[in-house]
């Protein structure tokens, strides 16, 4: 019998591998946490803003504790049309609706808290390969041709993870599901990002910006990031875009931005792949996929790093239980893990949301898109189009069965709008502890 | 403002990370058009990753090639690209 190593090996530490890093230490776990780059949030990520919404779980409390770069109290929507441009200012009467921040200086410190907890972590060590036997996931090898096992191998390597591909769990992916896109970090200096940018998020719907996804614009302390690009598939490239550098460049021009960026200069360019569908299978004997490599990521809503922390510490809590239950059959772990899974009712609510959203905005131009938020009146953003699809949809068709569908999803999502004092208080605590 | 690709990577060799199959790539050349960074090159009937140094480790080429004669494996620890501000 081979004599297993560690109960837990967990390959990524971006946002899903420190917290299941974390959480399985903490349920005291032998645990190893790898990560390829030299400093955790240096290489592809994903995801610059936390959700104050979702961070009221308590699993998440944590997190407030963590490296911020902005507090962010606003959400502008811009809906550019030829004929007009339209902007939602969208503020909750209380509270804070996300947190800016810096995924270098971020996960780092999230890497450096699993370590706290117990966790043994190698940086600069790349999985390149994992050990199966018998149809099961027994470790992983790494760059300098180690071989490593565990009882129980967590994926938390993102997109393209490797595990995830090997394990033929991952598969490639084209069309509407996959969005390529590419991020500018425009260095501005704090004062000038506090008096151009404030505490707000942005989001822009502007033809030639994007295809069928939303450009955005995120403030940190001394810059501001911002991002836009569209779905893997051959309508990416057409009408004079060749690149998804074509569509930032048409962005970074709108007469809207290019005031604001004025004097500023690129500190750094980025390119993401992200998918923003279920993976059919998300377990195997041995192994869990978290986060990205999992296929736990709504690009429509900008939501990734939420899902990504919570699977992340749902697998950890999983492979605890199938240790003690000494069964790490994929039964058992698919069992466990959609069972926290599918009982959190914010990450329930943010697939709602990205679904209504993607069906209006596969359906239809970007002009149409536009204009229907332009008539939106009861509030602006996300939301408010995911319920106004079905809404106007069936008032348009006379079918009131979309408008009641549309109005009990808008009473299924009000925890997520619900961003109040409470979380106010936590943040405070939270930051006090730190 | 001029978008400008301004990337940093680590010091090192991040080895041949990213190589075609050459028995399996039929010259389609969708690897090269969503490759934003040109890493992908025409090389008579086929198409080579010869700028492998400009690579950002995206994946998009390994997604799109229906062929399957794109091989997108990991740079060596602590290698490759190193993005700031994440």
């Amino acid at each position: 019998m081979t004599e297993v190593e560690y109960d837990v090996i967990i390959v990524g530490a971006g946002c899903a591998g420190p917290a299941a890093a974390k959480k399985a230490a903490e349920l005291g776990l032998k645990t190893l946490l790898l990560e390829k780059s030299r400093t955790p949030g240096e290489k592809n990520v994903s995801g610059t803003c936390l959700n104050m919404a979702a961070l009221v779980d308590p699993d998440l409390h944590y997190l407030m504790k963590g490296p911020v770069e902005r507090e962010i109290t606003e959400m502008h929507s811009y809906m550019i049309t030829p004929e007009r441009t339209t902007m939602f200012r969208e503020t909750p009467s209380e509270g804070l609706i996300l947190l800016s921040i810096r995924r270098d200086h971020f996960d780092a410190w999230h890497t450096e808290e699993a370590r706290k907890a117990g966790a043994e972590v190698r940086l600069a060590t790349t999985v390149v390969d994992i050990i199966e036997e018998n149809d099961a996931i027994k470790g992983v090898i790494t760059d300098k041709g180690e071989k490593l096992r565990a009882k129980v191998i967590i994926d938390a390597a993102g997109v393209n993870s490797i595990v995830g591909r090997k394990a033929g769990l991952i598969p490639k992916r084209k069309g509407t599901d996959m969005i390529l896109y590419v991020t500018v970090n425009v260095h501005l200096g704090e004062k000038l990002v506090t008096e151009r940018f404030g505490n707000s998020i942005y989001y822009f719907l502007a033809p030639q910006t994007q295809y069928k996804t939303w450009p955005w614009a995120f403030p940190k302390k001394d810059v501001v990031t911002f991002g836009t690009g569209g779905y893997l598939d051959d309508n990416l490239f057409k009408d004079g875009i060749n690149s998804v550098n074509d569509y930032m460049q048409n962005l970074l021009d709108l007469p809207v931005i290019k005031e604001k960026i004025k004097g500023g200069k690129i500190a750094s360019w980025g390119l993401h792949l992200e998918f923003d569908e279920a993976l059919e299978r998300r377990t195997r004997d041995g192994l869990i996929l978290t986060g990205e490599a999992g296929g736990f990521v709504i690009p429509f809503l900008g939501e990734g790093m939420v899902e990504a922390f919570l699977t992340g510490i749902y697998a950890a809590q999983t492979a605890a239980k199938a240790i003690e239950a000494n069964d790490v059959s994929a039964a058992f772990l698919e069992e466990h893990f959609m069972e926290y899974y599918t009982g959190n009712v914010f990450l329930q609510s943010f697939r709602y949301v990205a679904d209504f959203n993607k069906k209006s905005i596969l359906s239809m131009p970007d002009e149409e898109i536009a204009a229907m938020m332009q008539n939106v009146c009861i509030g602006g953003g996300f939301i408010s189009n995911a319920i106004h699809y079905n809404w106007m949809k069936g008032a348009d068709e006379d079918d009131m069965s979309l408008v009641q569908e549309a109005k009990d999803f808008y009473e299924f999502i009000q925890p997520y709008r619900q961003v109040g004092s409470e979380s106010v208080e936590i943040y405070k605590k939270m930051r006090a502890e730190k | 403002m001029k978008v400008e690709m301004k990337v940093d990577y680590y010091p090192g060799d991040p080895g041949e990370f990213v190589r075609v199959d050459e028995s399996k790539c039929t010259g389609c050349g969708e690897c090269a058009k969503f490759c934003t960074r040109n890493v992908w090159v025409q090389d008579g009937k086929i198409f080579r990753p010869k700028n492998l140094k400009a690579c950002v480790e995206c994946g998009a080429c390994w997604n799109v090639c229906e062929f399957d004669a794109v091989i997108f494996e990991e740079p060596k620890g602590g290698t490759g690209v190193r993005f700031e501000y994440g």
